[in-house]
C-alpha cells in the first residue's frame, strides 16, 4: 500500500481477522518518531463504547477496509488519555504555522504513508484540493476545474515544516520546524503573530528567543504588541522589551497600563529601563515621542579613522550609522559627518574638519509636519532632536516619520471584527 | 502619586488618547447597536404599525434569550480565545462547518440586500432614485471598508446612533396609555395566522441574529479580554441588550401609537416614518429617512467583511483588510460579491423594499437555532471551557430559545403551504 489520506480511513469499517465487525475507526493515536510523528494505535468505535487498538495488533490498513486482531484492544479510557495526541481531534482542522510560507493556515486532510511497518504522518494538506476530499466531492469539481484548467491545485505542507500551536500536539514537531520559525524575518513573524489565537501566542513565542520576538513585536502597531506582552509572564516580557530599541519599547508601554508598565520598566536591566524611561517623557505626536536615543557621536578632536573603529564597536547597537554627529563636551551638537565622508577622508583628519556644519535640526515639542518638512527639504535619513537648552536629545530616522504618512492600510492592522 | 508617575508619566495625552478611550467602548454596546440595523427598525416598525401593542410581550423573554445567547459567546471568546467559527471548525469538523457557513453567508447576503433596501428607501425619501443612490452607495462602502479605516467608520456610526433617541422621544411626546403598554408587555396575546407566526419569528430573528454571535466573540477575541477580566464584559453585554431591546420597544410603541391606531397602511419607508410625527412634525420624514440611511450604511460595510471573516476563518484561509486580492483572493472576493449582490437585487425594478428588509430578519430567525445549537454544544464542552461551562438555568433557556423558535419555523411553514391550516386545528382544540 502506498500513501494514503486520513480523510479516506475515518469512518472506515473495522474488522477482525474472523470477518466480524469491532466498529469504525473514530481516530488515530500518534506518537512522535525519529522524523516524522508515526501512528501509535486506532480508536474504534461501537455504538458509544470507545476501544484502543495499538498498532502492532492491526494487519491491514487500508482505505476499504481495516483489519486488526481483537485480543489486545481494550477500552480506550483504560488508554493513558493525559498527554496523548490524537489526529482527528487534536490536528485536524487545527491551526498550523505553516514555517515556509510564514503563515497560519488549518489542517485540511493528512497524508500517511507506510514505512516499514510503521505508518508516517508525512504532510498537512491545506490546500483546495484536500477541502473538497473531506467533503467527498473531489472527483466531481476536480473533473469540473479540469474543463477550465490544470483541475483544483493541491497545497501540502511537509510535517517537517509544519508547527503545531496547539500545546499538546507541539511535541509532534522537530526541531526543524523551529529552527525554521526563528530564522523567518520578524515581519513574518509579526505577521504570525497576529493571526494566532491570543492563548497560543505564548506558545509561539516561547519557541523563539527574546532578541526576535524583540524585533517581531516592534513590528507590530504597539497597542497589539503591548496586548502581547502583557499576557506573558512579566519576566519574559522584560527580557523582550530588554531587546527591543528602545522608542519602540516606550512606545509599546505608553500603551499599557500605568502599574503594568512600571512593574516591566523595573525588571528591566536598569541600563535598558533608563533609555527607555527617557523617551516616555515626550509625548507621543512630538519629535521627542518619534526620537531614538541611540545615535553614533563622536567629540570634534576624534580622526576619521577613530570614528569609523568607534563605529565598529557601537554599530550593533545603533540603527543609524550613516550620520556620525559631532557633539562638544557639554552635548552641544556642532555637525554631522556621513559615513561616506568618513571612508573617503584620509584617516588622519579630525572630524571637526569634515563635519558639515549648520546642522539641520528640530526640538523635541516640534510636531511631526516639521519633522517631516525638514527630512524631506533637506533629503536626510534622520534628522537630530534637540532639547530646550539645545543639547542632542536624539535622532528621527526618516522611516519613522514617513510611517505615520502612509495610508493605514499599509501598516500592519489585523482587520478589528467589532 | 506614585513616585514612577512623578519620575516618568507614562500617561501621554494626546488626541490618539481620546480615540483609544472610546475604543474602550465594550463589545456588547457596539453589537447591540449595530443590531438595530435596516432590517431592525423596519421589523419593529411594521410590528408596531400592523399588531399594535400585541406583540410587545415577546420582548421580555426574546432580551432574556438575547443576554443569555451573547454572554456565552463572549464567554466563549474570553476562555478560548477564539472565534466562533473557529471553535464550530475545531470540535465538528469540516463538514459540518462548511454547511454552516454556507448557511451564515447566504443569511447575511440578505441581510446585506436588506441594508441597501434601507438606503434605497432613505433616499427614495429625498427624491433620490435608488438607481443612483444605491450603486453609489455600493461604490462607498466598498471603499470605505478597503481603503479606509474601519475603526473611525465605526465610531462615527456610534456617534449617528443617537437619532434612534428620537424614538423614545416620539413615543413620550405622542399621546401614549402607558397602563395599556405596560398591561400589553406582560400579557402573552397569541393569533394563529402565518402573519403573525412570521412576524414574531421576525422579531427574534432580527434581535437575535445569527451573525451578532459571531460578531460579539470576535469582538471579545479582538479586544484579548481574557477568562479573568470576564466579569467587566458581562456587564457590557447586559447593559448593550437591554439598551438595544429598550430602542426595539420604544420603536415598537411609537409606530403603535401613531400609525396603528389611525389604521395607516404601510407599505414604503415614508408610512412608516409617520411614527416620528408627534414629535418632530414635517420633519418626520427626514429624521427618519437619514437614521436609516446611517444605519443601513453602515451595517452593509459590516455584515459582507464579517461574512468574509468568519468564512476566512474557518476555512483557514488567508484574511485581513490589509492585503489584497493577490494576497487574500477568497477574502476579498467573498467581501466584493456579497457587497455587489446585495446591490443588484436591490435594483430590480419593482422591488418591495420594505418587504425585502422584513422577510431577511424571518431568515435570520429560521437560521438562529442551528448557529445556538452548535454554541450550546460547545459552551458545554468540559475539554474547551474548563469551570466555565454553562450552568442549568443558561442551558434552559437557550435550549428553550431553540425549541420555540424552531417551533414557530414549523408552523410558520405548514401554516404558508397550507394557509389557514393552524388557526383550524387551534379552533379544535379550542372549541374542544
Amino acid at each position: 500500500m502506498s500513501e494514503m489520506y486520513v480523510s479516506a480511513v475515518l469512518g472506515r469499517p473495522v474488522i477482525d481477522p474472523s470477518g466480524a465487525t469491532m466498529g469504525r475507526l473514530c481516530d488515530l493515536r500518534l506518537a512522535p518518531g525519529d522524523v516524522l510523528p508515526s501512528v501509535s494505535g486506532l480508536y474504534v468505535r461501537q455504538g458509544k463504547a470507545e476501544r484502543y487498538v495499538p498498532w502492532r495488533a492491526v494487519n491491514l490498513f487500508t482505505p476499504v477496509v481495516v483489519s486488526a486482531s481483537p485480543d489486545s484492544a481494550g477500552p480506550a479510557e483504560d488508554v493513558a488519555e493525559a498527554g496523548a495526541i490524537r489526529l482527528k481531534r487534536d490536528v485536524l482542522d487545527r491551526q498550523i504555522v505553516d514555517v515556509d510560507g510564514a503563515k497560519v493556515v488549518r489542517v485540511n486532510d493528512l497524508k500517511l504513508r507506510p514505512v516499514g511497518s510503521n505508518l508516517l504522518v508525512e504532510a498537512a494538506d491545506v490546500g483546495l484540493r484536500g477541502l473538497v476530499r473531506r467533503l467527498g466531492q473531489l472527483k466531481f469539481w476536480d473533473r469540473l476545474a479540469k474543463l477550465f484548467g490544470p483541475g483544483l491545485p493541491s497545497r501540502e505542507i511537509d510535517w517537517r515544516f509544519v508547527a503545531p500551536l496547539d500545546k499538546n500536539a507541539d511535541r509532534l514537531t522537530l526541531t526543524v520546524a523551529r529552527e525554521r520559525l526563528t530564522d523567518m524575518h520578524p515581519a513574518d513573524i509579526a505577521d504570525i503573530l497576529t493571526q494566532v489565537p491570543h492563548k497560543e501566542v505564548g506558545t509561539v513565542i516561547g519557541s523563539l528567543d527574546p532578541e526576535t520576538v524583540g524585533e517581531a513585536i516592534g513590528e507590530l502597531d504597539p497597542e497589539l504588541g503591548g496586548r502581547m506582552l502583557s499576557q506573558l509572564d512579566s519576566e519574559k516580557a522584560s527580557d523582550i522589551l530588554e531587546e527591543m530599541e528602545p522608542h519602540e519599547a516606550a512606545d509599546l508601554l505608553g500603551d499599557l497600563p500605568e502599574e503594568k508598565a512600571r512593574e516591566l520598566l523595573g525588571l528591566m536591566d536598569a541600563e535598558d529601563a533608563g533609555m527607555v524611561q527617557e523617551l516616555l517623557e515626550h509625548e507621543e505626536d512630538t519629535a521627542g515621542g518619534l526620537m531614538n536615543n541611540l545615535f553614533a557621536s563622536v567629540p570634534p578632536a576624534m580622526t576619521a579613522e577613530e570614528a569609523i573603529s568607534y563605529l565598529r564597536l557601537v554599530g550593533a547597537e545603533v540603527d543609524n550609522i550613516y550620520y556620525v554627529y559631532v557633539i562638544r563636551g557639554d552635548e552641544t551638537p556642532l555637525g554631522v559627518v556621513t559615513l561616506k565622508r568618513l571612508l573617503l577622508s584620509p584617516p588622519k583628519t579630525p572630524v571637526a574638519e569634515i563635519m558639515t556644519v549648520g546642522l539641520k535640526a528640530v526640538s523635541v515639542d516640534d510636531n511631526p509636519d516639521k519633522v517631516m518638512e525638514v527630512i524631506a527639504k533637506y533629503n536626510l535619513l534622520a534628522v537630530p532632536v534637540l532639547d530646550a537648552v539645545g543639547h542632542m536629545a536624539g535622532i528621527v530616522p526618516a522611516d519613522d516619520v514617513l510611517e505615520l504618512y502612509l495610508p493605514e492600510s499599509i501598516t500592519r492592522k489585523r482587520f478589528a471584527a467589532h | 502619586m506614585t513616585a514612577f508617575s512623578q519620575t516618568a508619566p507614562v500617561k501621554r495625552f494626546s488626541w490618539r488618547n481620546l480615540l483609544m478611550f472610546l475604543a474602550v467602548l465594550g463589545p456588547g454596546i457596539i453589537t447591540a447597536n449595530v443590531d438595530n440595523d435596516a432590517g431592525g427598525i423596519t421589523t419593529y416598525s411594521l410590528a408596531g404599525a400592523r399588531y399594535g401593542y400585541s406583540l410587545l410581550w415577546l420582548l421580555i423573554p426574546t432580551t432574556v434569550s438575547l443576554v443569555v445567547v451573547q454572554e456565552m459567546c463572549a464567554r466563549m471568546g474570553a476562555v478560548t480565545g477564539k472565534g466562533l467559527s473557529d471553535l464550530i471548525r475545531e470540535s465538528f469538523g469540516l463538514r459540518t462547518t462548511f454547511y454552516i457557513m454556507i448557511a451564515l453567508f447566504l443569511t447575511n447576503l440578505g441581510n446585506t440586500i436588506s441594508e441597501f433596501a434601507g438606503i434605497a428607501a432613505g433616499m427614495e425619501i429625498f427624491g433620490v432614485s435608488k438607481f443612483i443612490s444605491v450603486p453609489i452607495a455600493a461604490v462607498l462602502v466598498w471603499l470605505l471598508i478597503v481603503k479606509g479605516s474601519y475603526r473611525i467608520v465605526e465610531k462615527v456610526f456610534l456617534v449617528a446612533c443617537v437619532i434612534y433617541l428620537a424614538y423614545p422621544l416620539a413615543a413620550l411626546t405622542a399621546d401614549v396609555p402607558w397602563g395599556e403598554v405596560a398591561r400589553a408587555s406582560v400579557t402573552p396575546t397569541f393569533k394563529a395566522d402565518s402573519g403573525f407566526l412570521a412576524m414574531m419569528i421576525g422579531l427574534v430573528g432580527t434581535t437575535i441574529a445569527p451573525w451578532m454571535q459571531f460578531y460579539q466573540q470576535a469582538a471579545v477575541v479582538e479586544k484579548g479580554i481574557t477568562a479573568d477580566k470576564y466579569g467587566y464584559t458581562r456587564l457590557d453585554v447586559i447593559v448593550g441588550c437591554v439598551f438595544a431591546v429598550a430602542v426595539a420597544l420604544f420603536i415598537v410603541v411609537a409606530c403603535a401609537a401613531s400609525i396603528f391606531r389611525q389604521g395607516l397602511p404601510v407599505e414604503t419607508a415614508a408610512d412608516a416614518a409617520m411614527a416620528l410625527r408627534p414629535l418632530v412634525g414635517q420633519y418626520a420624514s427626514a429624521l427618519f429617512a437619514v437614521g436609516l440611511i446611517n444605519a443601513s450604511l453602515f451595517a452593509a460595510g459590516v455584515l459582507p467583511l464579517s461574512t468574509a471573516y468568519y468564512i476566512c476563518e474557518a476555512m483557514g484561509w488567508e484574511l485581513g483588510i490589509d492585503k489584497d486580492f493577490r494576497k487574500a483572493p477568497e477574502f476579498f472576493w467573498l467581501f466584493t460579491i456579497s457587497v455587489v449582490v446585495g446591490a443588484l437585487t436591490i435594483l430590480v425594478p419593482d422591488m418591495p423594499l420594505l418587504a425585502v428588509m422584513y422577510v431577511s430578519q424571518v431568515v435570520n430567525g429560521v437560521v438562529l437555532p442551528f448557529v445556538l445549537i452548535c454554541m450550546l454544544l460547545l459552551i458545554n464542552d468540559k475539554r474547551l471551557m474548563g469551570r466555565y461551562v454553562n450552568g442549568p438555568v443558561f442551558n434552559a433557556v437557550a435550549w428553550v430559545t431553540v425549541v420555540v423558535l424552531i417551533g414557530l419555523t414549523g408552523l410558520m411553514t405548514v401554516d404558508t403551504v397550507w394557509p389557514g391550516s393552524i388557526g383550524r386545528l387551534l379552533s379544535v382544540f379550542v372549541t374542544a
